[in-house]
């Protein structure tokens, strides 16, 4: 099985130094134990720390050199067609940088690829040609799903962690660049702020509560609550929204 | 006169040119490691004196074993070569020459006895079996043997057919002894002195403490030891010294604590390994506590670590660097450097770092600090005090070195008191901040030299950019690096620890400190102030100017029990029957103290782990600076 992993040149979320996407590290994981041939895939300006996922468990990366600003997609596209990929793993969202998480999905629709996201982990399928994919959902559930090859599978988080980084490894790993297509990124009116945490949303916290009342409200709106809709008509998903935006005194 | 003493002459002969062959044949064994640069000259000068002085007065801890070393080999060793030169024509026909003769064996006979004493009718765990224990034996029926012939050389035959039976024992004791020389307890005699000789760390022998770990080389094709052949060939003779008296399992914490590790073992297995076609069947000493299952299977170009090799990967990754065992070691042996050199070719060439232990090494490549914290907040703990930062003036008389317990909060006490003490004494100093990295400690005992080389490169380049006198830290693990690691990397620095410098404030008046009456501790030593940098004496000065009654523990100075928090043990977290700080509390809480006083970040958090009913711990700058309070209230007492 040819696999190509995506990885992205992301900074770490303490330091910010220039440092693989800690996601992209666990599906080169994935990939390893799956078995089959892995490539790391690239395109960017620099190849930089990217070159540490080379001791990590991946043996070869291919750098697709860009200028400053250029879209990575195209050369992405061309060269996931270019290499006959049956399955292609790309981190959920990344780090920093200008991976917002949307490539995967602008490739499969380019590549005509079927995508299924945050995967934790791979198997093969029972026939040929499949895959079997075990699927993070919110608080902790897995769904199973088989699908057949080639397809796009993003990687969550709750996968398991990446290999110990090897020096060694990453030095003898390969590394192949090639100039990549050039792409002027489409303008963008997005606004970009430095990240900050939000508030946890304190249902009925109402002003003057106890101590204890407050507390009781803070951790069971951290325990979930709410109501799972399954497969619920597009009217009745709405209702249910609009029904809690009014409890929790976001809509009149 | 009758035949039977040329008969022995000649049977000794006989038995020192094979005993050459079986040393030549080991030793050709040790050309399969790398070369390593050694003074023959100066080490075979050295030799008596090293032999002497310094294994002595390691063995000389254990006076029974002393007693029975000199006896045992002296007399072996004198009344052989003696009874050779009986040989040559004039001297055989000496009766006095016979009569010393019969005197060394005699002696001999008497060390023989006492080692089968040590071990019959039962054998301390510490001591290994098999044919360890054959061997009160074979030097009973070899010196015993050769006396009576001796003794009737000296008495002009009148012993008569009891002499010859008295060759034939000694013949017979004698081939069991040259016998041993390839595996069993007598390989020890030649090949330590051999690792006399040719010693990795000969300043050992010269009053230096000789602990830094050696810089690896991260452009060699291989990084790191995993087949005999990849240590350095005075590395192999170092573990063929190995006697098996297990000093060094008594000693260690890990055993203690039912880790898989027994240093004893450790060596046997990697001295097993270099022959081809290698087991580790005949070793008959204590295993590794809860030994994971090895193939135990070796050879020089195969692996050492693994479950189809020698040495289970768990064992490696138990060991707290302490140094506990090379401390008791009476041949020298290096465990450590041995340790570190397989951990490095785990962590660096297969990525085999404990899954805990990963996480720590990421964070230090790409935050530089193993716990993924932002470099700013290690000053957090100083919240309310002016903390002088270095980059402001450029100069300070100290330079203090935060380390890595800046970011936690118990730790965060202990600085809180240094600085307080300090600004008390008008000590001119400050702090790097953000320029701060992790020191590179933990990446060096995790294998992680590319990682500590890196972090020893940015460190100096950043301290080469101030003007400091000196370097003060109350982390012992960075004052080790620091000061002995950081020098080939160009990095010269006087570096102090806290207990000391304080030592010095208190001493010269600028602290006025008030006597704590009525107070008791005992002082924890850390492994890398006490045993790696050999300050153990300014700590305990200190405490007694503070006036508390001072209790020693059993294990205490340089050969102090580790905490359990060295050598990237904690995250590397290897299970076992209990934890190594807990033992250590047990160890503080016997002497009856109400404190332990510690003097180290690993320390602090290590025993202030310990649950239960148990002595206080105070890091030393704490009890400095409740004592320099109680003087200033009492002062303000009389005062008023």
């Amino acid at each position: 099985m040819r696999i190509a992993v995506l990885l992205s040149a992301g900074r770490h979320r303490v330091s910010a130094h220039p440092a693989p996407v800690p996601v992209e590290l666990q599906a080169i994981r994935l990939a390893a134990e799956l078995g089959g041939e892995a490539f790391g895939l690239h395109a960017g300006p620099a190849i930089g720390p990217l070159h540490d996922t080379l001791g990590h468990g991946l043996p070869r990366l291919t750098h697709l050199r860009l200028a400053e600003n250029d879209d990575p997609a195209p050369s992405l596209a061309d060269a996931l067609r270019e290499g006959a990929f049956d399955l292609v793993l790309a981190g959920r969202s990344g780090q920093g940088g200008e991976d917002a998480g949307l490539l995967p999905y602008a490739l499969a629709r380019t590549l005509g690829l079927p995508i299924v996201a945050d995967a934790v982990a791979l198997a093969e399928g029972p026939q040929p040609g499949t895959l079997r994919v075990e699927q993070a959902l919110p608080r902790g559930a897995r769904r199973r799903l088989v699908i057949r090859l080639p397809a796009l599978v993003t990687v969550h988080p709750a996968a398991p962690a990446p290999l110990p980084f090897a020096f060694a490894a990453a030095r003898r790993g390969d590394v192949e660049t090639r100039p990549g297509i050039a792409a002027a990124c489409a303008p963008s009116e997005m606004e970009e702020r430095p990240y900050r945490p939000r508030p946890k949303l304190i249902a009925k916290a109402a002003g003057g509560a106890s101590a204890a009342e407050r507390l009781k409200a803070a951790t069971e709106s951290a325990s979930g609550g709410g109501k799972l809709l399954v497969e619920p008509t597009p009217d009745n998903a709405a209702r249910a929204i609009l029904a809690h935006l009014r409890e929790i005194g976001v809509l009149a | 006169m009758t035949n039977a003493a040329p008969g022995l002459s000649l049977v000794i002969l006989a038995l020192a040119l094979m005993a050459a062959a079986m040393m030549v044949r080991r030793a050709r064994l040790w050309r399969i490691g790398r070369p390593a640069s050694v003074d023959w000259l100066a080490g075979l000068m050295a030799l008596p004196k090293r032999y002497l002085v310094d294994v002595h007065h390691v063995v000389g801890r254990d006076p029974y074993a002393a007693r029975m070393h000199a006896l045992a080999a002296g007399g072996l060793l004198g009344g052989s070569v003696l009874a050779l030169l009986a040989l040559v024509p004039p001297l055989g026909g000496l009766r006095l020459v016979w009569a010393i003769v019969a005197l060394a064996f005699a002696v001999a006979f008497i060390g023989g006895t006492m080692v089968g004493r040590r071990r019959l009718p039962v054998r301390p765990a510490r001591l290994s079996g098999g044919r360890f224990q054959r061997l009160p034996f074979l030097l009973a029926a070899y010196s015993g043997g050769a006396l009576l012939v001796a003794l009737d050389a000296t008495l002009g035959g009148i012993l008569g057919p009891l002499a010859w039976a008295g060759l034939a024992l000694a013949a017979a004791g004698g081939l069991g002894l040259v016998l041993q020389i390839d595996r069993g307890p007598m390989r020890h005699a030649f090949a330590g002195a051999a690792h006399l000789v040719a010693h990795p760390r000969p300043s050992r022998f010269e009053g230096q403490r000789a602990t830094a770990l050696l810089p690896l080389d991260l452009d060699s094709p291989r990084l790191g030891v995993a087949t005999p052949a990849d240590f350095a060939f005075n590395r192999l003779i170092g573990f063929d010294a190995c006697i098996q008296c297990g000093r060094c399992e008594v000693a260690c914490p890990a055993f203690a604590a039912g880790q898989p590790l027994n240093p004893k073992r450790l060596i046997q297995d990697l001295a097993a390994s270099l022959q081809p076609g290698a087991t580790n069947a005949a070793y008959a000493g204590s295993p590794y506590p809860h030994a994971r299952e090895v193939a135990g299977v070796g050879g020089p170009e195969r692996p050492i670590v693994g479950a189809g090799a020698m040495i289970h990967p768990d064992t490696l990754w138990s060991c707290t660097t302490c140094r506990a065992c090379v401390e008791e070691c009476p041949m020298m042996i290096e465990h450590v450097d041995a340790i570190v050199e397989l951990r490095r070719f785990q962590t660096l060439e297969l990525g085999a770092t404990p899954p805990k232990a990963a996480a720590p090494l990421v964070e230090m490549r790409y935050a530089d600090e193993p716990g993924g914290r932002p470099l700013k907040a290690r000053t957090d703990f100083a919240a309310g005090l002016t903390l002088p930062l270095i980059s402001a003036t450029g100069k300070a008389e100290v330079l203090l070195w935060l380390g890595e317990g800046a970011y936690e909060l118990r730790y965060g006490r202990t600085l809180r008191a240094l600085v307080t003490l300090l600004q008390k004494a008008g000590v001119d100093f400050a702090v790097l901040g953000e320029e701060e990295r992790d020191c590179g400690d933990l990446a060096r005992r995790l294998g992680d030299e590319a990682t500590f080389q890196r972090l020893t490169r940015e460190n100096v380049a950043t301290l080469a950019r101030y003007a400091f006198g000196r370097i003060l830290t109350a982390d012992p693990h960075a004052l080790h690096v620091l000061r002995n690691e950081y020098r080939p990397f160009g990095g010269d620095y006087e570096v102090v620890h806290h207990t000391a410098f304080l030592d010095e404030l208190v001493a010269a008046g600028r602290l006025p400190v008030a006597t704590l009456r009525d107070v008791s501790a005992t002082y924890h030593d850390p492994c890398y102030l006490g045993r790696y940098n050999g300050e153990t004496d300014a700590p305990r000065r200190l405490l007694d100017r503070l006036g508390l009654q001072r209790l020693e523990m059993e294990r205490s100075g340089k050969r102090s029990m580790c905490c359990g928090g060295g050598g990237g043990a904690p995250v590397s977290d290897i299970e076992g029957d209990h934890r190594i700080p807990d033992l250590r509390m047990n160890q503080a809480a016997a002497t009856g103290a109400a404190i332990v006083a510690v003097a180290c970040p690993q320390c602090s958090a290590m025993l202030e782990g310990v649950t239960g009913e148990r002595p206080a711990v105070h890091d030393i700058a704490e009890l400095v600076l409740m004592a320099v309070e109680t003087a200033a209230s009492r002062q303000a007492e009389a005062v008023a």
